[in-house]
Order: structure tokens, then sequence, then C-alpha cells
């Protein structure tokens, strides 16, 4: 899949650990660790939605397509 | 919810006086009918055995959905329907009336070769008509449950 999620990009600029994030938006832990290693097959916009609440950023900060 | 569960009740207490009905057929009503028929029609008791088998294994197919409803029917209280592991239930009332519906298929075929009036060949295709229409609807229903399944796993994947 060329699109990329950047969640531990944000998480680093936000200081912020991968418990409390998943804590934060409402993720399991693995759902957490599927976004992060890009084997996610689709997300909600609601998902989308609170992620970019918790860490402050836009969906296109979190989202990036990466040619194979 | 409150009626389905009402209904998955009702239809479970059905399944269960059917299965044992169907048991009491097969050990004492048609062993029972056909040995009496030998005896009323010595010039044809060699029928007896063969019609015997016909009946109880007839009889065995129809427990064979029966039970597997009974199965899907536990997958559905569980919210499980919509998996893989349906079809294998499913399979089975499929492959029960498929092979139910062959021997009554090869029965009728031998009755109505050597029968003398339209009556009881006019029945059997009824009923094989009957027979193959529950059979198809069972391949749609499966169809559908295969998408509704596909459909269950793509939304399990969405985070």
């Amino acid at each position: 899949m060329p699109i990329v999620v950047r969640i531990d990009v944000e998480l680093a600029r936000q200081k912020m650990s991968v418990g409390e994030f998943a804590d934060r938006v409402g993720l399991t832990p693995a759902n957490v660790a599927v976004l992060k290693n890009g084997r996610a097959k689709a997300v909600r916009f609601s998902t989308l939605e609170a992620m970019c609440r918790v860490l402050n950023c836009q969906p296109g900060d979190l989202l990036e397509f990466v040619e194979d | 919810m409150k009626i389905n569960h009402l209904a998955v009740i009702a239809l479970r207490i059905v399944l269960v006086g059917a299965f044992l009905l169907l048991v009491l057929f097969q050990v004492m009503s048609l062993p029972g009918q056909f040995a009496h028929m030998a005896a009323e029609n010595p010039e044809r008791a060699y029928l007896q055995w063969p019609l015997t088998i016909f009946a109880i294994l007839e009889v065995a197919c129809v427990q064979v959905v029966i039970v597997s409803t009974w199965k899907l029917l536990t997958m559905v209280k569980r919210d499980q329907i919509f998996s893989r592991r349906a079809f294998v239930w499913v399979d089975a009332i499929m492959w029960a009336i498929a092979a139910g519906w062959t021997m009554l298929a090869v029965f009728s075929a031998i009755v109505i070769l050597n029968a003398d009036d339209p009556g009881v060949p006019l029945l059997l295709i009824l009923m094989l008509a009957a027979g193959a229409a529950v059979g198809l609807v069972v391949v749609v229903l499966r169809a559908l449950l295969r998408q509704a399944a596909d459909l269950r796993l793509d939304m399990e994947a969405v985070i």
C-alpha cells in the first residue's frame, strides 16, 4: 500500500506515548500498531478526526502517499 | 430483537419435536409399515428391505437439515452467522437436500416406469418439484450469506 500512516512523527512532536494516544483516541493498542506498521486496510473518518483532535494536526500530517 | 429471540426459541422447540418424531418414524413406524405391507402382499415382499432402507435414509437427510439448522441458529444467537464457519452447516443442508432429492428422483423413476395409474407418479413429481425449489432457495440464500460474510469481513478491517 502506497499510503503510509505517519502517527509516530506526530507522536514524537507531541511527546505522547502510544498508550496515551490509544487511550485518548479510543483505539485499542493493537489497532494503533496496525496503523503504525502500515497494515491498515481502511480508516473511519471518525477515527481520523479523533486522531487529528488528539494530535492537534491535519489529516495530511498523518497520511502520506509514497510511490512503491 | 425481542421478537427474534422468541422466534429462535420457538423454532428450536419445533426442531427438537420434529427430530424426535423422525427418530420415532425411523425405528418404529417405517419398518413396521413396510413389514405390514410385505405381509399383506407376499408376492411383493422382496421390496420390504429396499423400501425400508430408502425411507430411513430419506428421513436421515431431513435430520441432517434439522441439526444443521440448529447449529446455524446457535451462530445467529452469538452473532457469528456472517463468518466462514457458517458455510460448513449451510453446505451440510445443501448436500443433504441434494442427496435426498437424488434418491427420491431414482425412486420416482422406477415407480413411474412401472406405474399403471397416474396418481402416485403425479404425487412424486410434485414432491420432486417442491424439493428442487427448496434446494435452489438454499443455494440462493447461501450466495446471499457469502456476500454478507464478505461485507462483514471488510468492515472488521476498518479501524
